[in-house]
C-alpha cells in the first residue's frame, strides 16, 4: 500500500487509552488473551486482569507458576455400570506421552493456570471412543490428598460415535486438570464433568472442546463442593451444522468460591449453540461467579446462539456474579441472546407451599428441584439425573442442622 | 361431623418503616362447619390481615389471643401445621412457584394434608373430574403452580384445590376480585360444590355484594378499624350495598372505597 492510498483511506489508529474512538478496532473483547503452551505467554493473574477479576487470585496463587505434581491423583475407567471397558467394544483408556497425539491436538491453553498445567504435567491420558455406547463411561477421578497435582485427560470421539461420557471427580484434591475434548463428523456425543470434591479441595481446570462438522456435543458442568473450583471451557467448531449445547449446575456453600466460564467461538456458518447454567448459593460469603462469552465470527454466517445464566440464592450474605458477553461481527445471523439474573428465594412461594399443608423443609425442596429440574433432566444420565437430585435434596436437608442456624444467625 | 372455629380477642401487627402498627385489635368470631360468613369492610380495615394471620404469614406478628380449631390454638402452629389442622386459605393473589408443576404440587400437599399418598387412580379421577367442572384445560396440570395463568384461571386453581384438599374451614379472601361475571360464577359454583361434598365452614372476606348472590351467607360481618362492629343476617350486605361503609369508620377518616 502507497503513501498515497494509505492518506486516502486515512484507516482510524486504535487509540489503547480510548478504544471506542474506533470500535472496529478494538480487540475482540470476549477473547484478547492468547492461546498458547507457554505460561510466559500469559500475566501472572491479578483482579486487575479482566479474566480474573471475580476470582480470589491469592486463594489459587500456587496453580500460577509451574510445580513439580504429586501424581497421587488416581484415574480409572469403567462403564457407568462397574464394567470393564475393552478396545473391542470401542473404547480405549490408556495413559500416553503429553508429546503424543491427540495430546495438545485440540486447542491451546487460553490462560496461565492452563499453560502452567499443561507445563507441569507428567502424566497424561487418552480415551479414545470408536464405536457407539449404549452404556456411559464413567472416567473416576479420585483426589489424594492437598498435595499439588496436575492431571490431563484428552477425549477423542470418532465420526458418527454416539456415546456418553461422566468424568467424576471425588475425594480430596488440590487439581490442575487439562480435558480436551475432540468429537468427530456427526457424532453425538455427551461429556458430564461432576465435581463433588471435600470442602477444602481446590481445582483449577480447562476444557478445551472441538466440535466436529454436524456434530452434536452435549457438555454439562456439575459442580457442588471443593473450597476454591475454577473451569474454563474453551470451544470451537471443526466445520458447519455443529450443535452445541452447554449445561451447567452449580451448588456453592458458606465461603466456597465455584466459578465457570464458557468461551463459545462460532467459526463456521449454520452452527447452533445453546449454554444455560444455573446456580444455587447458601450462606455467608458463598460466591459464584459465571462469565459466558460468545464471539460470532465474519465466517459464521447463519448463526443460532444463546446463553443463560440463573442465580438462587438460598440464603443472605452469598454473592452471585453473572455476566454474558456477546460478540457479534457477522451480520446474517439466526439469533445471539442472552439472560442473567440472580433471584433470592421467595418467602411468599415459600408461604404459599407451606399454606397447603407442605413443611417448610420440603417446600424448599420443591423450589430448587423445580429450579434445577429441567437441566438435571437434559443432563440425560438416568443414573446422574438421580443422583444430582439425592445430592439436592441432602444440601437442604441439611439447612436444619446447627451449623447453617449458626450461619443464618450471622446475617 | 361438626368442627368449630374460635377467634378470641386476636391482636395482630406488622412491622412497617414507620414502625410497629397494630392491625388488629380485638378480633371476636365464632364459625361452625357448614356456615357460610361474609366479612365486608372498607379497604384497609384489616381483612385481609385477619385471613393471612389466621393462615400463618411471616410478616404478620400475634400480640395476643388465640385461634382455637376443635380446641386447638392455630397461632401456635406452622403454617403447614395449620393446613393439616384443616385450615385453607384461598388466596387474593396466588403465588406463581416457578418449575413446580400443579400435578405435583398438588399430589405433594395431598399427602402431607392426608398424612398418606392418595391411590394413583382415585387421585387422577378427582383431580380431572374437578379440573373439568371448573373448565380449567388438562394442561393446566403440566404448568408450573400458577405461573403465567390469568387472574381467573389462578382463582380457579385456587378452588381446585379446595376441592382437592378438603379443609374444615376455608378462607376466602378476596376470591372475587379481578374475575367476570362468567368466570365468578364458574368459581362460586367450584365452592359450592365443595361445600356440599365437605360442609366446611367458610370465611368470605370481600368488598363488594356481587359474590353474595352466588354464595349465600348465613351471617353478615362489618369489619372496621381492626374489629368486627356490626353483625347481622344476608339483609346487612344489602344495607351495605345502599349505605357503603361511611357510617362505620371512626370520624374524620377517609373511606378508601368511598374515594374510590
Amino acid at each position: 500500500m502507497s503513501n498515497a492510498t494509505s492518506q486516502e483511506v486515512s484507516m482510524p489508529v486504535a487509540d489503547p487509552n480510548d478504544p471506542y474512538k474506533a470500535p472496529a478496532l478494538m480487540p475482540s473483547s470476549a477473547d484478547k488473551e492468547p492461546r498458547s503452551f507457554s505460561p510466559d505467554a500469559f500475566a501472572v493473574p491479578t483482579r486487575k486482569i479482566d479474566d480474573w477479576r471475580y476470582t480470589p487470585v491469592e486463594r489459587i496463587s500456587e496453580f500460577f507458576d509451574v510445580f513439580t505434581p504429586s501424581n497421587a491423583t488416581e484415574i480409572s475407567a469403567s462403564y457407568i455400570d462397574g464394567s470393564a471397558v475393552s478396545e473391542s467394544s470401542g473404547v480405549s483408556f490408556r495413559s500416553i506421552e503429553k508429546t503424543q497425539a491427540p495430546a495438545g491436538t485440540v486447542l491451546k491453553p487460553s490462560d496461565r493456570a492452563s499453560a502452567v498445567q499443561w507445563a507441569s504435567t507428567d502424566r497424561t491420558y487418552a480415551l479414545e471412543i470408536t464405536k457407539d455406547q449404549s452404556i456411559p463411561v464413567l472416567v473416576n477421578i479420585t483426589g489424594a490428598g492437598l498435595a499439588l497435582d496436575a492431571l490431563h485427560l484428552v477425549i477423542v470421539a470418532g465420526e458418527n460415535v454416539h456415546a456418553d461420557i461422566v468424568l467424576e471427580h471425588s475425594g480430596q484434591a488440590r487439581l490442575a486438570e487439562g480435558v480436551e475434548l475432540s468429537t468427530g463428523k456427526h457424532s453425538e456425543v455427551s461429556l458430564t464433568s461432576i465435581q463433588e470434591w471435600t470442602n477444602d479441595s481446590k481445582h483449577v481446570g480447562s476444557h478445551r472442546l472441538h466440535v466436529g462438522e454436524g456434530a452434536h456435543l452435549r457438555h454439562s458442568v456439575v459442580t457442588l463442593s471443593g473450597d476454591v473450583v475454577r473451569l474454563r471451557m474453551d470451544q470451537d467448531f471443526g466445520g458447519p451444522e455443529g450443535d452445541l449445547n452447554m449445561l451447567g449446575i452449580y451448588f456453592v456453600d458458606p465461603g466456597q468460591h465455584i466459578e465457570h466460564r464458557t468461551m463459545v467461538v462460532h467459526n463456521y456458518p449454520e452452527c447452533k449453540s445453546r449454554v444455560v447454567y444455573k446456580g444455587a448459593l447458601d450462606g455467608k460469603d458463598a460466591h459464584s461467579t459465571w462469565v459466558g462469552n460468545a464471539l460470532i465470527q465474519p465466517s459464521a454466517p447463519n448463526t443460532d446462539s444463546y446463553e443463560l445464566n440463573r442465580n438462587l440464592v438460598l440464603t443472605p450474605g452469598a454473592i452471585a456474579d453473572s455476566e454474558p458477553n456477546l460478540e457479534i461481527e457477522n451480520g446474517n445471523i439466526v439469533g445471539a441472546g442472552h439472560a442473567s439474573s440472580v433471584g433470592r428465594f421467595d418467602d411468599e412461594e415459600l408461604f404459599y407451599l407451606q399454606s397447603r399443608g407442605i413443611p417448610e423443609i420440603e417446600a424448599r425442596k420443591l423450589v430448587v428441584r423445580g429450579f434445577f429440574g429441567e437441566l438435571v433432566d437434559q443432563i440425560g444420565i438416568a443414573e446422574i439425573s438421580k443422583h444430582l437430585m439425592g445430592v439436592i435434596d441432602r444440601r437442604l436437608a441439611r439447612g436444619e442442622s446447627d451449623e447453617m442456624k449458626h450461619v443464618l444467625e450471622e446475617n | 361431623m361438626q368442627h368449630t372455629l374460635e377467634i378470641k380477642d386476636l391482636h395482630a401487627a406488622v412491622e412497617t418503616k414507620e414502625g410497629r402498627k397494630e392491625i388488629l385489635k380485638g378480633v371476636n368470631l365464632t364459625v361452625h362447619s357448614g356456615e357460610t360468613h361474609a366479612i365486608m369492610g372498607p379497604n384497609g380495615s384489616g381483612k385481609s390481615t385477619l385471613a393471612y394471620t389466621l393462615a400463618g404469614h411471616p410478616k404478620y406478628e400475634v400480640e395476643s389471643g388465640q385461634a382455637l380449631l376443635d380446641g386447638q390454638d392455630l397461632l401456635k402452629m406452622t403454617a403447614d401445621e395449620r393446613a393439616k389442622a384443616g385450615l385453607f386459605l384461598a388466596m387474593q393473589y396466588p403465588v406463581e412457584v416457578p418449575g413446580v408443576s400443579m400435578t405435583n404440587f398438588l399430589r405433594t400437599a395431598k399427602t402431607e394434608v392426608e398424612g398418606k399418598a392418595p391411590a394413583i387412580r382415585s387421585w387422577v379421577k378427582d383431580l380431572q373430574g374437578s379440573m373439568k367442572k371448573l373448565r380449567m384445560d388438562p394442561k393446566f396440570a403440566q404448568r408450573s403452580v400458577n405461573e403465567g395463568f390469568s387472574g381467573g384461571e389462578k382463582k380457579r386453581a385456587e378452588v381446585l384445590q379446595l376441592e382437592l384438599l378438603k379443609p374444615k374451614f376455608a378462607i376466602l379472601d378476596e376470591t372475587d376480585s379481578g374475575l367476570d361475571v362468567d368466570a365468578l360464577r364458574v368459581v362460586s359454583e367450584g365452592v359450592n360444590r365443595a361445600k356440599e361434598d365437605n360442609d366446611f365452614g367458610i370465611l368470605m372476606v370481600t368488598h363488594y355484594t356481587r359474590i353474595l348472590r352466588y354464595i349465600k351467607p348465613d351471617i353478615v360481618h362489618v369489619f372496621a378499624d381492626g374489629r368486627f362492629i356490626k353483625t347481622g343476617g344476608p339483609e346487612l350486605a344489602d344495607e351495605l350495598e345502599e349505605t357503603g361503609y361511611d357510617q362505620y369508620l371512626p370520624e374524620g377518616s377517609d373511606s378508601e372505597s368511598a374515594l374510590a
